[in-house]
C-alpha cells in the first residue's frame, strides 16, 4: 500500500510534516518543526502532478482500550477483551511510513482518541486511509471514511460522507486532499454508519495553523490575529463511552440508540486519573505497534495525555472538540480563560467588534469546537511538589465519575503550573 | 433492550435497514420526479407549493383561523403516530402547524377553534402586547390559585379564542400551545411565524452593519428561504394521549427526531409529497454556488440562503450542515447587531438550537477551488470502481456538473452532477428512528451546478 516513490520536489516538507502530523499519535517528543520547511507549496506546482505519496497515512480498524473499575457486568470489562484491556472500539491509527506488512499487522490495534494532526493554512495536504477490516466482527463489511468536520467549501469527494460520495471498503484505500484556507480547531471522524462508528471511537482532533505562524515565526497563533498568540497548546477531545453499546458490537448485537446512557466520559480517550499519565512511547519500528506509556501497559492504545504542563506567565491554548453525543461544561478552577474561537472561527465581528469573553466554563456541544486561552498565574508550588495544581473538569459533575463509582474520574485533568525559578523547557508538540 | 416486536427486531438487521432506506429513497426520488412539475397536492395550503423551501400561509389581512385537529403521521420505520395539530379551518390535519408569514407592522389575528378533548391555548414567544378576545392575554388560574394555562384558552370540544398582536419586529418565531405544553407541544400543537421587514421582503432584518466602505445586510435569495423546525416524539406519550391514559413525564423518552415534522429520508421529499399527506413540509436545502460577479450571466447567484431554525424539543440540538459554515444573524427574532451598530453575528459549523429557540442563518457555498476535469483536476487519483463503495447521491464524478461511471446496478439518484452535503444533528443517537439508523434529524443540502445546467 505504501508507494515509496516520493516526489522529489516535495520530499523535505512532506516528510517533515509526516513527522509533525503524526507526533501525538506516535508520542514522539524530539522534533521541532523548522519553520522554513512549513512554507506553502506553490499552488501551480501542486497542480502539475498528481500526488501519489500522502502526507499522512491512517489505518481504520477495530481494537481494545482500557477503562478502570468498577465492573458493570456483563458489559464492563468485556469478557472478550485481551489481557489488561476492557473495551472494544473502532478507531484510527497513524501508519505513515510503515511497510505494507506492518500496516496490515495493525488490524485490531486502533487507538482512542485517534491521532491529533495539524496542517498549515494554504498548504496542500493529503491523507490516505486504509480500511483493515474488523478482526472481531468478520461478519461486518463496513466501509470507513474520514470526515474533516467543519472544513469550509468542502466538495463531497473529500468530505467523507459516504452517501454524497464514496466509502473505503476493506483492504482498499482512498486519499483525501485538503487545501485549507481557514485556521482554527476542527475535528475528524468516520462518517460511515456514523451513529455506531463515531460512538465506537473513530474520533480525533485536527487543526489548521494560521499563516501568521509563518510571517511572525517562531511565535505561534491560533488565528491570524496577534491576540491569539500562545506558548503551549492542548487538544481536549471529549467523548463518551456507553459500555453496553461497545459490548454489543463485540457480541454481535445492536443497541437501541435512543436509550443512549454512557457510563464513561473521556478526555483524549482516557478517564481521570489516567488523563494525566504520560503520553505513549511512539511506534515500535519493528512491529509498527504502539509503545505504551512508561509503566502503563494498559494505556497502550490510549496514547494521548491531557496533562497541561506550563510555566508561570505562559499563554496556554486549549482546543476543545466534542465528538460525544452530549453537551459538556468544562470548568477551570482558579484560572479564568478567554474564549477566543468557536467552530474554527475567531470571535470577531466583520467590523472588528471583539466578541471574545472571559469565562471559567467552556460549554461544548456535540460537533462543536471552542478555543480558550489562559495565562498561567504566578504561583507557589503545592506542598512537596515542583508545581501548583489546578483542575480542568466537567462541571456536569456526574461526568467526573468512572462508571458511577465514588471518587473522581471521567472528564477531568490537571494543570501543573511551574514557577519561574524552575521552568519547563518550551513545548515542542501539543499535549506534552 | 428487547422491548420491540420480532418484526422490528428484524428491521434492525443492518442489511434490511439499508435496503429499506434505499428503497424509500428511490421511491421518493422517482415520485418527486413525476410530481415535480405539478403545483398542488392534497395539502392544507391552497397556494401553489414550491418543491423545496418555505411554504408560507399568508393573506392580506394576516387573519388566520386555525382549528385544532387530530391525525396521524408516519415515520420511516413504518410506525404511525397519533398527533394533535393546528390546521387552517376546514382543512385536513397537518404536522407541524402552518408557517404563518406576515409583514412587519401587521396586526395579526389568530382565531383558534378547538375540537380536542382538552382546553387549548396559544402563546407567541417574542411578541408583545398579545390580546386574547380583545383583552390582554393573561395566565389562567383555577379557583384554588393553581396555574392552568399560560394564556386564555379555547375550551375543549368546541371552544374558541381570538388572539391578536402587532408584529412589529421582523424575525423567526414560534407559536405553540400554552396549556399543558409538556403534553400538547409534544403532541404537535406548534408552528412557525415569520415576520418580514416591511421595506425589504428579501431581507431577514432591517439592520445593517457598516464596516469601512462595506455594508452588510441580511439580504437573502428569496428562492432559497428555508424553515427547519426541529422536534422530537416520545411515542409512548402519544399512545397514552390517544388512549386517554395518564402519562408520567418522568418517563419521557424521545424515540423520533423530526425536521418539519418528518424524519429522514422523508425530510428530503418535496413539499406536499402525497405519500406524506399530513406532513407537508420538506427540508431539502436547494442552492447554487455563490457567485457575485454581475458578468457571470445566468450563473450570477449573489445572495445566500436564509435558513430559519426553530426548536420545540427538550434539549439543545447541535445541527451540523456539511460543506460550509453559516452565519448566525439573529436569535429568537433579535438581530445580532449591537446598539451602536456593532456586528455581533458569528459563523458556526454547528448551529446549536436550544429548546424554544430560533436561529436565523445565512448560508452559501462557494466553489473556491474551481476543480475542473480538464483545466484544474483534483490532485489525487480516485480509485477505480471496484475499490470503493458508492453513495446514493454521488454522481460518479468529483466535479460539480459532471457525471461519470458508477458500478452496474448502483442506485444512483444524482440528476446532473449536482453536489449533496448532509446536514444533521451531531448528537448522533438522535439521527435514528426507534432503532432504525440513518433517520431522524437529517436533511441534505443540494448544490446544483451554476446555470445554465442540465438539471431538471
Amino acid at each position: 500500500m505504501i508507494n515509496q516513490e516520493y516526489m522529489k520536489r516535495r520530499l523535505s516538507r512532506r516528510q517533515v510534516l509526516k513527522l509533525g502530523g503524526g507526533l501525538i499519535g506516535l508520542g514522539t517528543l524530539s522534533a521541532i518543526l523548522p519553520k522554513a520547511l512549513l512554507k506553502p507549496v506553490g499552488v501551480e506546482a501542486a497542480r502539475d502532478q498528481q500526488i501519489t505519496t500522502p502526507d499522512l497515512h491512517f489505518a481504520a480498524s477495530d481494537g481494545w482500550i482500557y477503562l478502570p473499575d468498577p465492573a458493570i457486568p456483563p458489559y464492563h470489562p468485556d469478557n472478550m477483551a485481551p489481557e489488561l484491556l476492557t473495551t472494544y472500539i473502532f478507531g484510527f491509527r497513524n501508519v505513515t511510513g510503515l511497510t505494507d506488512q506492518q500496516v496490515f499487522a495493525q488490524k485490531m490495534k486502533m487507538q482512542l482518541a485517534a491521532p491529533t494532526w495539524w496542517i498549515d493554512q494554504e498548504a496542500d495536504f493529503t491523507l490516505k486511509i486504509t480500511n483493515l477490516g474488523l478482526q472481531i466482527r468478520p461478519d461486518l463489511i463496513d466501509a470507513h471514511t474520514l470526515h474533516f468536520h467543519g472544513f469550509r467549501q468542502a466538495i463531497p469527494i473529500f468530505d467523507g460522507e459516504p452517501h454524497s460520495s464514496v466509502g473505503v471498503p476493506i483492504s482498499r484505500n482512498l486519499t483525501y486532499f485538503y487545501r485549507p484556507h481557514d485556521p482554527g480547531t476542527y475535528m475528524y471522524h468516520c462518517h460511515f454508519e456514523e451513529t455506531e462508528h463515531v460512538h465506537m471511537g473513530m474520533v480525533g482532533t485536527v487543526f489548521v495553523r494560521p499563516l501568521l505562524d509563518q510571517t511572525l515565526a517562531p511565535r505561534r497563533f491560533c488565528y491570524n490575529d496577534e491576540s491569539t498568540e500562545f506558548d503551549r497548546e492542548f487538544a481536549m477531545m471529549l467523548n463518551e463511552i456507553w459500555t453496553f453499546a461497545h459490548w454489543c458490537d463485540s457480541h454481535v448485537q445492536l443497541p437501541e440508540w435512543s436509550d443512549y446512557l454512557p457510563d464513561f466520559w473521556l478526555l483524549n480517550g482516557r478517564v481521570y486519573p489516567d488523563t494525566i499519565a504520560p503520553p505513549g512511547g511512539g511506534t515500535d519500528p519493528v512491529t509498527g505497534d504502539l509503545i505504551p506509556p512508561t509503566g502503563r501497559p494498559e494505556l497502550q492504545y490510549q496514547p494521548i495525555s491531557s496533562l497541561i504542563n506550563c510555566n508561570v506567565g505562559d499563554r496556554v491554548l486549549l482546543r476543545f472538540v466534542n465528538l460525544g453525543y452530549e453537551e459538556q461544561s468544562m470548568r477551570m478552577t482558579g484560572i479564568s480563560m478567554r474564549l477566543i474561537g468557536r467552530d474554527a472561527t475567531l470571535l470577531k465581528g466583520r467590523d472588528g467588534t471583539d466578541l471574545t469573553y472571559m469565562t471559567d466554563t467552556v460549554i461544548v456541544g456535540p460537533g462543536e469546537s471552542a478555543d480558550a486561552i489562559f495565562v498561567a498565574p504566578d504561583v507557589t508550588p503545592d506542598d512537596g511538589l515542583d508545581y501548583k495544581r489546578f483542575f480542568l473538569y466537567n462541571r456536569n459533575a456526574n461526568r467526573i465519575s468512572n462508571g458511577g463509582a465514588p471518587g473522581y474520574g471521567g472528564q477531568m485533568t490537571e494543570v501543573h503550573v511551574y514557577p519561574a525559578s524552575n521552568p519547563l523547557p518550551p513545548q515542542t508538540v501539543p499535549n506534552t | 433492550m428487547m422491548r420491540k416486536t420480532n418484526t422490528t427486531q428484524y428491521l434492525k438487521d443492518r442489511n434490511t435497514v439499508w435496503l429499506l432506506i434505499s428503497a424509500v429513497i428511490v421511491i421518493l426520488i422517482l415520485v418527486a420526479t413525476v410530481v415535480g412539475t405539478t403545483t398542488h397536492r392534497t395539502m392544507a395550503q391552497t397556494a401553489a407549493m414550491p418543491n423545496h423551501g418555505i411554504v408560507c400561509t399568508s393573506n392580506p389581512s394576516s387573519t388566520f383561523t386555525l382549528a385544532t385537529t387530530e391525525g396521524t403521521i408516519s415515520t420511516p420505520d413504518g410506525n404511525v403516530i397519533y398527533m394533535w395539530g393546528f390546521a387552517e379551518e376546514g382543512k385536513a390535519f397537518q404536522h407541524p402547524g402552518p408557517v404563518l408569514c406576515v409583514t412587519e407592522g401587521d396586526t395579526v389575528t389568530i382565531i383558534v377553534n378547538n375540537t380536542l378533548p382538552k382546553d387549548v391555548s396559544m402563546i407567541f414567544p417574542g411578541q408583545e402586547n398579545v390580546q386574547a378576545n380583545g383583552a390582554p392575554s393573561q395566565p389562567q388560574f383555577d379557583t384554588a390559585g393553581n396555574l392552568t394555562s399560560l394564556a386564555p384558552v379555547a375550551a375543549a370540544e368546541g371552544g374558541s379564542v381570538t388572539y391578536s398582536f402587532v408584529a412589529d419586529k421582523p424575525g423567526t418565531y414560534l407559536y405553540e400551545s400554552g396549556t399543558e405544553p409538556l403534553i400538547q407541544v409534544n403532541m404537535g400543537l406548534f408552528g412557525a411565524l415569520v415576520v418580514r421587514p416591511a421595506a425589504h421582503v428579501d431581507w431577514a432584518y432591517n439592520e445593517v452593519v457598516v464596516s469601512g466602505t462595506v455594508t452588510y445586510t441580511t439580504q437573502f435569495n428569496p428562492d432559497a428561504e428555508f424553515v427547519l423546525m426541529l422536534s422530537e416524539i416520545d411515542p409512548m406519550l402519544h399512545a397514552a394521549v390517544e388512549q386517554g391514559l395518564p402519562y408520567n413525564m418522568n418517563n419521557y423518552t424521545p424515540r423520533y427526531w423530526m425536521i418539519n415534522g418528518r424524519s429522514f429520508p422523508d425530510t428530503i421529499a418535496p413539499n406536499g409529497a402525497d405519500w406524506l399527506p399530513s406532513q407537508p413540509y420538506g427540508s431539502l436545502i436547494h442552492i447554487y454556488p455563490f457567485n457575485d460577479d454581475p458578468g457571470a450571466g445566468e450563473a450570477y447567484y449573489p445572495y445566500p440562503a436564509l435558513i430559519r431554525y426553530l426548536s420545540v424539543g427538550t434539549e439543545n440540538y447541535p445541527h451540523h450542515p456539511h460543506g460550509n459554515h453559516g452565519r448566525i444573524i439573529a436569535r429568537d427574532g433579535n438581530v445580532l447587531v449591537g446598539s451602536g451598530g456593532e456586528d455581533l453575528s458569528y459563523e458556526k459549523f454547528t448551529v446549536v438550537v436550544g429548546p424554544g429557540e430560533t436561529h436565523d442563518e445565512l448560508f452559501a457555498w462557494f466553489d473556491v477551488e474551481g476543480w475542473d476535469p480538464v483545466t484544474n483536476p483534483i490532485p489525487v487519483v480516485i480509485p477505480q470502481l471496484q475499490n470503493l463503495t458508492f453513495g446514493t447521491f454521488y454522481s460518479g464524478s468529483p466535479y460539480l456538473g459532471n457525471t461519470d461511471q458508477l458500478p452496474v446496478g448502483h442506485q444512483a439518484l444524482n440528476a446532473c452532477g449536482e453536489y449533496y452535503h448532509i446536514a444533521h444533528n451531531h448528537a448522533l443517537q438522535q439521527i435514528t428512528a426507534w432503532g432504525v439508523v440513518l433517520s431522524g434529524h437529517i436533511t441534505f443540502t443540494r448544490i446544483d451546478p451554476p446555470l445554465p445546467n442540465t438539471c431538471e
